[in-house]
């Protein structure tokens, strides 16, 4: 679905010039779990945000289906967020005011072909916590809510950045459930960001960045339930 | 040199340049509002009370019949009396050879060998007349003025019935006339009116009034009682005609500049309360942003041992840099205010000079009040911060907690989408930021209400007055009152259409304790042109032996429709009578009183006397009209409607320009303002949830809808209370406006309201757009990080 050659990102320039991508050379599949490895800048929310359309390469090519995403403009990119990218954060970013029904019903409201507010949550075993506000739900919660957004537009593409960082580890693990659930049933390309290389293995492919370049990749043979792994 | 802790306030000011000159400059508009009003009533006090002082104005005056001169040394016998000064005074028509029709005046006498010992004129240009001199005469400097009259011209003046010609010696002021207008006038009419001043033997000879004087003025000794005064005088004159004494304060000039500084006194403190508060609350909105953003500086400076007490005064600091910068707009608008208005006054008020003089106390005055205004407004907030333990300063606040809003638990809620549910709850969350923002645009609305509401209220007296009260065309006065053969040489006049006879005669009249001297009119029975109308502007037939009377009249007195007032005629046999009140006119200046015209001869006992006319004439023979009346010498007065009615229009027109000029401004201000600072603050305080918004998809249309909504929903709650505080400003201020001399309607028209709603609505919206193009500069990628 994404093909990335060369793809670089330079903030600044002159002597406060930083290289957070030099020459990505990558493909994603459909229906595939990929977990992205790194430590602290290699480059792996860099090139989230540059697959996620929320920010653009300085140079090298990004396709997504054909698409040359360093080509269109704000507006385009707006509609390919909407329709096409699902995107869960490490401090989960709920609207406040709305309640975990609301947060997802916002979606609902702008997307082509989206699934229940009811049936998303119910994806996330949060059913019984419909119309609680964010400041009434547990951080795992809140971040089942934000998996719960993501999906319900049945996104092509969902984009986790440090999904379980700010949660314990049975509270992660129950999000990554979420994750591996939702991946499995639409057949929604997932990549996770993480620096914790035990939830490597619950993916199909894992990818090593370093200094903004491919290390190196693996493909596992079994994917390993959510369930299974402890940190 | 600046501390730190000072470099980084001038810091935060300047990322915050926009929200602090918002604030600053509606703090101005409430300070230059208060400088301009306490500038201007510092003005009129100061110059009306020196000028009193350097010309001896009189404190006690009477007009009378006619007395002798011996007289006036037993008058200043009475206790309390310091100076005496007798004189002559009457009207006069003109000739004019620029003006159609005969322009009318005063003419006073001035003591043929000395200085007058009271009301001194003040002499702008030309000469003194010489002792002794004969045809020579000082014009009045308006009349001078809108007439381009100049020393050394001459002027053709009817005197009692004698045309004659003066040669102008001078232009004077007199302390007497610094607001001049016809008798009964709201305005002064420069062009058609004026006053004058010659020798006393060739004024009281022309006037068969030689040894003797009918109208005196005198000073009273410090401590004199002008109650007193007054009576003894009422007394000793009522053998003479004397028409009853009055002080200075009933002197007609006299009232209205009072009038005029009490309107100020009313605007200096209502309007700067109100802009104030706004300024107050958007000075705590903004400080408390900075807090919360600030809170873990807060927590660092206090866990490196700053106190509390220096942390407070750090916060305080920055309101006060915003009060000195509101309070330096609000100086500089006040003045450049106060200096226009000073200019207007030169139509109305007539000094030796009249600058405007800055009342150097309102400027501390001002600053004390504004930052009273902060500290209330920001004080809580800096305390409640301070207060924090470091520790749990460091962390960061918890999330805001929500429910449901009002207009959801009502029911409606399937009915509203996402955004607008976003909005109302936000709204609900932070009810004094929404209070006060709808406080601001309120008073936008409102204010805009007042000016407006004057133009249509003068807009109904040009209307009424003159179209409907008045039918005719204009209206004369005769020398003397006299009897039914006048009315024959006026009814052939040529080109009269229609002519009714008036009487006016002076009279006090009382109920209870209260008692007023004025005019009462004699209109014609079943008359066409002065008619009497009611404050809901329907006609009333005055019946024969009964009195209608000025609303405010009745007010004054005390007194109600079926009572019977005590009418004490001034004039001729000066007879005493009760007569029944059976209507209030709802006029709109002066107090008079109306009787039909059999009825008040009846009452005064001298047959069928007539003391003036009213006409209609043909058009296309006024001008012949106009130059017949010229010529007959029975005429004092002439008052044409046409030409006091452009002249009313055009000077209010200029005044009421001036101040929705300052009143628009003033609106567009604060509804800018108000917006722009909320809209700023949601911005800031919400740009991670409104950043996650973009991310997941929304345009900046849709996000700027979010915000948009809000200020929708304030603005829709807002604009009615806006009407309804306007509606009692105008109510309020035409309170304070309507006097003995002037009143005006309470007229609020739908277009009236229509244009304060529009331009608040454009002000908003054009600040709106402004905080919502920084939605482009929005930082997606920032947003998703570890929240601030």
């Amino acid at each position: 679905m994404f093909r990335v050659r060369g793809l670089t990102k330079v903030y600044g320039t002159g002597a406060a010039e930083v290289r957070a991508l030099s020459g990505v050379d990558l493909d994603l599949y459909a229906s595939e779990l990929v977990v992205l490895l790194g430590p602290s800048g290699s480059g792996k929310t860099t090139l989230l945000n540059n697959l996620g359309g929320l920010d653009v390469p300085t140079a090298g090519e990004l396709q997504y289906r054909g698409q040359d995403l360093t080509a269109i403009d704000e507006a385009a990119l707006t509609r390919y967020r909407r329709d096409t990218v699902g995107f869960v954060f490490q401090f989960y970013n709920l609207i406040p005011s709305l309640t975990a029904r609301e947060n997802v019903g916002l979606i609902t409201e702008i997307a082509r072909d989206p699934m229940p507010a009811e049936e998303a949550l119910d994806m996330v075993n949060l059913g019984g916590r419909l119309d609680h506000f964010p400041a009434q739900l547990s951080g795992g919660e809140q971040q089942r809510v934000a998996i719960a957004r993501a999906i319900a537009k049945r996104p092509e593409v969902l984009l986790c950045d440090e999904p379980t960082g700010a949660l314990d580890v049975r509270t992660g693990i129950v999000v990554l459930e979420a994750i591996q659930r939702a991946n499995r049933e639409l057949g929604t390309l997932t990549v996770i960001i993480t620096h914790n290389a035990i939830m490597a293995d619950m993916a199909d492919r894992v990818i090593h960045l370093s200094d903004g370049r491919v290390q190196h990749l693996r493909v596992n043979e079994h994917r390993a339930p959510a369930s299974s792994l402890n940190w | 040199m600046l501390s730190h802790l000072d470099r980084k306030l001038w810091r935060d000011l300047r990322r915050m340049k926009g929200q602090a000159f918002a604030v600053a400059m509606v703090m101005g508009c409430g300070l230059a509002m208060m400088i301009m009003a306490r500038s201007l009533i510092f003005s009129l006090e100061s110059t009306r009370r020196e000028y009193y002082e350097a010309n001896r104005f009189a404190d006690v005056f009477v007009a009378l019949k006619r007395a002798p001169n011996s007289l006036a040394a037993r008058i200043k016998e009475i206790p309390g009396v310091a100076t005496v000064q007798p004189g002559i005074s009457v009207q006069v028509t003109l000739d004019l050879p620029t003006l159609d029709e005969p322009a009318s005046g005063m003419v006073r006498s001035l003591p043929d060998f000395i200085p007058p010992e009271l009301n001194r004129l003040f002499l702008r240009t030309g000469r003194w007349l010489s002792p002794g001199s004969r045809g020579e005469i000082l014009v009045g400097e308006a009349f001078a003025e809108a007439n381009h009259l100049l020393p050394g011209d001459t002027i053709a003046m009817l005197l009692n019935g004698r045309r004659q010609e003066f040669k102008i010696a001078g232009i004077v002021l007199s302390p007497e006339l610094i607001f001049e207008s016809r008798p009964g006038a709201a305005l002064p009419d420069s062009r058609t009116y004026g006053s004058f001043w010659m020798p006393y033997k060739e004024l009281a000879t022309a006037f068969d009034l030689y040894g003797a004087f009918n109208y005196l003025s005198l000073a009273l000794e410090p401590g004199g009682r002008e109650r007193s005064v007054i009576a003894a005088l009422d007394l000793l004159l009522t053998t003479y005609g004397g028409r009853g004494a009055y002080g200075r304060a009933d002197h007609p000039s006299h009232i209205r500049v009072s009038d005029e500084i009490r309107v100020l006194e009313t605007m200096s403190i209502g309007f700067p309360v109100v802009f104030l508060s706004v300024a107050a609350f958007m000075i705590n909105a903004v400080l408390s942003r900075l807090l919360t953003l600030q809170r873990e500086q807060i927590a660092i400076m206090k866990a490196f041992g700053f106190t509390n007490r220096q942390i407070v005064v750090h916060y305080l600091k920055f309101a006060f840099v915003i009060v000195a910068g509101g309070t330096a707009l609000g100086g500089f608008g006040g003045v450049v205010l106060g200096h226009r208005l000073v200019m207007l006054y030169h139509h109305f008020f007539r000094f030796p000079e009249l600058a405007f003089r800055a009342d150097r106390t309102a400027f501390p005055l001002a600053l004390l009040v504004c930052a009273g205004a902060a500290t209330l407004g920001v004080f809580g907030a800096v305390r409640r911060a301070a207060r924090i333990p470091p520790a749990e300063a460091m962390r960061p606040e918890p999330p805001a907690n929500y429910r449901p809003a009002f207009v959801e638990r009502t029911g409606i809620a399937h009915l509203l989408s996402h955004t607008f549910r976003i909005a109302v709850r936000n709204l609900e969350r932070r009810p004094m930021q929404a209070l006060f923002t709808i406080t601001g645009l309120a008073l936008a609305t409102g204010i805009l209400i007042v000016p407006n509401g004057f133009r249509d209220s003068v807009d109904h007296i040009l209307d009424t007055q003159w179209d409907t009260i008045q039918r005719q065309d204009l209206s004369i006065g005769l020398v003397e009152p006299d009897s039914a053969r006048v009315r024959h040489l006026l009814r052939h006049l040529p080109g009269v259409v229609t002519v009714e006879p008036t009487r006016a005669t002076y009279a006090r009249i009382g109920f209870g304790h209260q008692r007023r001297q004025l005019g009462i009119q004699g209109i014609a029975p079943n008359g066409l042109h002065n008619r009497v109308l009611n404050e809901r502007d329907h006609l009333i037939q005055v019946p024969p032996d009964s009195l209608v009377v000025s609303e405010k009249l009745a007010q004054a007195l005390g007194a109600r429709v079926g009572d019977e007032l005590r009418v004490e005629i001034l004039d001729g046999k000066r007879p005493v009578r009760n007569v029944r009140l059976v209507g209030l006119a709802g006029d709109f200046t002066g107090l008079t009183a109306y009787m039909d015209l059999p009825s008040l001869n009846r009452l005064l006992g001298e047959g069928d006397i007539i003391s003036g006319a009213n006409f209609r004439v043909d058009g296309a023979h006024r001008a012949e009209f106009l130059r017949a009346l010229k010529g007959i010498p029975k005429v004092s007065w002439v008052a044409v409607k046409d030409s006091l009615r452009e002249n009313f229009r055009q000077t209010t027109a200029a005044s009421i320009g001036l101040i929705q000029k300052i009143y628009l401004v003033f609106a567009i201000v604060v509804a800018f303002g108000v917006v722009y600072n909320n809209a700023r603050i949601s911005l800031a305080e919400r740009a991670r949830e409104l950043a996650t918004l973009r991310v997941i998809g929304f345009s900046r249309r849709e996000v700027g809808a979010v915000l948009v909504t809000e200020l929708v929903v304030l603005a829709l709650i807002a604009v009615p209370f806006g009407l309804l505080l306007g509606t009692g400003f105008a109510k309020a201020i035409i309170r304070a406006v309507n006097t003995e001399t002037v009143r005006l309607p309470l007229v609020l028209t739908a277009s009236n309201y229509a244009f304060a709603i529009m331009v608040v609505a454009i002000a908003s919206t054009v600040s709106a757009l402004l905080v919502l193009r920084m939605l482009h500069h929005l930082d997606l990628v920032s947003a998703l990080k570890a929240p601030e």
